[in-house]
């Protein structure tokens, strides 16, 4: 190298040049380049928002009665976010589970319960005593991340009863949350599963309280921002009655295990019976008083969340399927519950005249029928003789309903009839009631039978409509499906001569106060129109089935003095199962106020143990102490 | 050129009297301006990151103005005094000067000093802190550019060798105490002044190499704390949070980009009043100036040491002998390197180390050490024709 020192200072000045030449470049990266992003992340710096979450309203019955509340818990948590990085963190916890006398094994399961959210601190115990409480505050330093804290949980205070129709409250998911992110939810934050909890989430759920706060590096707070004060969700009040609900909860479970007692000959073994559903309406508006499906479950479970394993129980059909709402959910054969609409159908098309009789010799042949099953029979084989429309509901005649049956497919100028009548009554459509996943059963009908077959002709080898479909149809059999909510309305329809309402589970929603937020509309869907002197020959049919020395159900109402009751049982016959038992009615015959129907599931006969199934529950509606649940005679 | 002008023809008192008067006529007055600038600047970014605070622990919220503000006045009296003797009078009392630092630097070791956050760095006067290792930079430059006025011309291995040797025990002293980037600033000192002094180019290699294997050295032997390693190295991860050296670059560098263009405007800066960079005040005091100022302020900064610099390199070539046109180049080696090392670790493009930024961090004996520097370098500009 030269010794020339200017040389030298030349070198010096190249290396100071391209030392600040550096500088200027990284500022402007910083300061412009790259500005925004700094600017973001300066801004979540220095504010944060704190949530606070607002009480989830509670639902009550008609008469105010408390079915789901927040009850409100003194807990000690952990958060696991600050214990993470700590060095202590065993010794806190061991501190920690001395204190509480829960042992460390004990402590650290609760902790790593996956029910828990991940996001909020974990609570390791409840009702801790006051001297305990105290003490953690005493000594907040020797337990970073535990807090007492008061929580509120969602409780029902009623155990199982209402569980199908009140729904429960699950922590939200991952996937959930990203759908819902816009509505303000949060990881962590509880969110309606099912019943009214999710359709009335929206009511339920309040609006959290944020304060936003301005924190400094070591997070401590500088200043408040802003507050907002969470907002209390609303309440809803349900068109349920608690008391009718316990009854029919009571009533429907006495039921099934009458029927596991008795011996069904068909298959030479005695009945299954597991599960069933009642539904209870008052026919004047569509309210639900009560409804109930077996096998139930306690939501009070899953409160602290569900594993997935009981989850999977809970829905596997094969362990009942408990979580499952019978009574909106589950389809099943109305049998000759569907001769009410039969002979609504046949009476309004002028098929038939009330008073005319036709003689039922036990056997009806199908018209223009080849093959082993043209000859159809009434149950156990009777003979009724000479019957009219009221005599055939009474006694449950088959032959007479299969020979309108036939004459449906038969004669010209009826069309689907039938299906029309069942349609109008509500049958085979979602009712619109406000409960999720309601299915909507089935009225099948000659096109429907083309397009199965069209469309899977493996599983259905038959695309042509016979008069055999029409006569199995007119006793409710065939592929004819119906939810007991739907057959409970259809009854209550004709009961209230003709009006179709939407049934509803929630009355009105309303604030903390008990001020009407929001009424939930009685809505009249359609009228069924039906002559005066059908209704009453329909009607004179029904009362007989409950109260005539022939009725199907006259053992079962024996005597039973509260209302004048117009009902009719079923027994519907189901592939691979034992029969299924169902009796649909309304009370009082003439201006009715509640409309019944209840399905078991291979029970046997309605008139055997669905129809004491219902009068247990319409003895206890009359304020009449009920009498536990008996067999009764009946083949039908 | 520089150390060739002779005095002519007057008596020698007369002559003393006039060339003291008339040096002081070539005081370069840019070079005090560009310093008074900073140091302005420097008193107004330590109160708007001290003053919230301070106010919040509720005390005066111009503590350290104040006393930042008695630093400069005193640091103008000895840049004055610096400059006020001919430069020349060190040259013979350079092995005073190194004893004197030696022994200072020693004695902070001893109880005598106070150790503050880990380092025994100071000396406890009156509530003030005394860093003997500030001024020893000045006093190493004053000896290493003797000491290279001296051996220019036949700088050899042995005399190179002892140049090192010379710079190596302060440098140890205060990597004992320790304090790594006040080390560094004293082996760049010694890189400066070998180079111009004549040091060949193989000398300066070899200086370099050692230098990267006593790093390694460093880092490989588990000599440093982990936190200091820790603070090396987090500019070459900065996304690593969970290293809390980690996080106070990405504060560091957030408070500046944040900043824009224009800036939050003064006293708005919400990292800087939030305090969320660490040594605010202190070794970090150039976050405050990107956050607050914008691009427009912290670039004019830069450019102001630009000035500075330019200023100084300006005074090397100017200066009458290579005594003084060395104690520049040391002056300017300490100074730029100081710069790029402060301002470079805010922005995430240099290690973290605790070295404060010339005329603007908060603190007592940087400041007058600074000072002094800056009044040695008037010293030698003002003399050039002398």
């Amino acid at each position: 190298m030269n010794t020339n020192p200017h040389l030298r200072l030349a070198v010096i000045a190249v290396v100071v040049v391209g030392l600040f030449s550096a500088m200027f470049a990284r500022l402007w990266y910083l300061q412009v380049l790259d500005s925004n992003s700094f600017v973001a992340a300066a801004s979540a710096n220095e504010i944060r928002f704190v949530h606070t979450d607002a009480p989830r309203g509670e639902i009550r019955d008609r008469h105010g009665r408390p079915l789901v509340v927040n009850k409100r818990v003194e807990a000690v948590t952990v958060d696991l976010a600050v214990l993470a990085d700590r060095p202590d963190r065993d010794a806190v916890l061991g501190r920690l589970a001395t204190l509480l006398d829960i042992g460390r094994p004990d402590l650290d399961k609760r902790l790593a319960d996956v029910r828990h959210s991940r996001f909020r601190p974990v609570p390791v115990a409840e009702g801790v005593p006051e001297h305990k409480v105290s003490y953690l505050a005493e000594h907040r330093t020797e337990f970073p991340g535990v807090q007492s804290a008061i929580i509120a949980r969602r409780s029902y205070p009623n155990g199982a009863i209402a569980s199908h129709v009140l729904g429960y409250v699950l922590e939200i998911s991952a996937e959930k949350l990203q759908d819902r992110k816009a509505d303000g939810y949060r990881l962590g934050d509880g969110i309606g599963q099912s019943g009214v909890e999710l359709v009335h989430e929206s009511d339920l759920r309040g609006v959290a309280g944020v304060t936003k706060l301005q924190v400094d590096a070591q997070g401590r707070v500088l200043r408040t921002l802003d507050h907002q004060a969470p907002t209390p969700g609303h309440d809803v009040y349900l068109t349920i009655d608690l008391e009718v609900q316990r009854l029919a909860e009571e009533s429907l479970l006495q039921g099934l295990v009458v029927a596991r007692g008795l011996r069904d000959n068909e298959a030479g073994k005695a009945f299954v019976a597991p599960a069933g559903a009642v539904v209870v309406l008052d026919p004047a508006d569509g309210s639900v008083l009560a409804m109930a499906s077996y096998p139930t479950y306690d939501p009070n479970e899953f409160v602290d969340g569900l594993l997935p394993e009981r989850y999977r129980e809970l829905i596997d059909d094969a362990k009942g399927a408990a979580l499952t709402n019978r009574a909106v959910q589950s389809g099943y054969a109305p049998g000759s519950t569907f001769k009410l609409v039969t002979a609504a159908a046949a009476a309004e098309r002028g098929m038939i005249e009330p008073r005319t009789t036709i003689t039922d010799r036990g056997s009806f042949t199908i018209p223009n029928c080849r093959g082993e099953q043209c000859v159809k029979r009434n149950a156990g084989g009777a003979a009724y003789g000479p019957v009219n429309l009221s005599r055939a509901i009474t006694v449950s005649s088959d032959v007479y309903f299969y020979d309108l049956g036939a004459r449906f497919w038969l004669e010209k100028g009826v069309g689907d009839g039938m299906q029309d009548t069942a349609k109008a009554f509500g049958l085979g459509s979602k009712t619109g009631i406000g409960l999720p996943s309601e299915r909507s059963g089935l009225i099948p009908d000659p096109e429907l039978k083309k397009r199965r077959h069209a469309e899977n002709p493996a599983a259905f080898p038959e695309g042509t409509w016979q008069t055999g479909d029409s006569v199995n149809m007119a006793i409710g059999q065939g592929d004819v499906l119906v939810t007991p909510l739907q057959l409970a309305s259809a009854y209550a329809t004709f009961g209230n001569g003709g009006s179709v309402y939407r049934p509803r589970v929630a009355a009105r929603v309303a604030d903390r106060d008990g001020r009407t937020v929001r009424d939930e509309r009685v809505t009249k869907v359609r009228t069924v129109e039906v002559a005066p002197a059908v209704d009453d020959a329909i009607r004179d049919g029904l009362v007989g089935v409950v109260g005539d020395r022939d009725g199907t159900a006259r053992s079962a109402f024996a005597g039973f003095s509260a209302f004048s009751v117009a009902g009719k049982t079923g027994t519907a016959q189901v592939a691979a199962k034992q029969d299924s038992a169902i009796f649909a009615a309304f009370a009082p015959a003439n201006a009715p106020r509640y409309a019944v129907a209840v399905v078991m599931e291979e029970a046997g006969f309605g008139g055997s143990v669905a129809a004491p199934v219902a009068r247990r529950i319409l003895e206890g509606i009359a304020g009449q102490p009920p009498a536990p649940v008996t067999a009764s005679e009946g083949v039908d | 050129m520089a150390g060739t002008t002779a005095a002519r023809g007057l008596g020698a008192h007369a002559m003393s009297r006039r060339r003291a008067a008339s040096a002081w006529r070539h005081v370069d007055i840019s070079l005090v301006l560009s310093v008074l600038t900073c140091a302005s600047l420097g008193l107004i970014m330590i109160y708007s990151s001290t003053r919230t605070r301070l106010a919040e622990a509720g005390t005066d919220p111009a503590f350290y103005l104040k006393r930042q503000a008695v630093f400069v006045v005193v640091g103008l009296a000895v840049m004055a005094a610096m400059a006020l003797v001919d430069y020349r009078i060190f040259q013979n009392r350079v092995p005073f000067i190194y004893a004197g630092m030696v022994v200072a630097l020693l004695a902070v070791l001893t109880p005598l000093g106070v150790n503050r956050k880990g380092q025994q760095a100071s000396f406890e006067l009156a509530g003030f802190q005394l860093q003997p290792s500030e001024f020893a930079k000045v006093g190493l430059i004053v000896v290493l550019a003797a000491y290279g006025s001296l051996h220019g011309s036949d700088l050899d291995w042995g005399r190179v060798a002892a140049a090192v040797g010379l710079a190596a025990v302060p440098v140890a002293l205060i990597y004992l105490q320790p304090d790594l980037g006040t080390s560094l600033v004293f082996l760049v000192i010694l890189l400066g002044v070998l180079l111009v002094a004549g040091a060949k180019g193989r000398h300066l290699l070899a200086l370099l190499a050692l230098g990267v294997v006593a790093v390694i050295a460093v880092v490989q032997l588990d000599v440093l704390q982990d936190y200091q390693l820790d603070r090396l190295t987090s500019f070459l991860d900065p996304q690593n949070d969970t290293q809390r050296a980690a996080y106070n670059l990405n504060q560091s560098k957030t408070a500046i980009g944040s900043g824009g263009v224009l800036g939050k405007g003064l006293f708005a800066g919400t990292q800087t009043n939030l305090s969320y960079v660490p040594e605010q005040h202190t070794d970090f005091i150039f976050t405050a100036v990107g956050e607050q100022l914008g691009l427009v302020g912290s670039g004019l900064l830069l450019a102001v040491y630009g000035l500075m610099a330019w200023r100084t390199w300006r005074a090397a070539a100017l200066a009458r002998d290579l005594f003084g046109s060395l104690i520049c180049v040391g002056v300017l080696s300490m100074f730029v390197f100081q710069v790029f090392e402060n301002v470079g670790m805010t922005m995430g493009i240099m290690p973290i180390t605790g070295i404060p930024l010339p005329f603007l961090s908060y603190g007592g004996s940087s400041t007058l050490a600074a000072f002094a520097a800056v009044g040695l370098v008037l010293n030698v500009h003002m003399r050039r024709f002398a």
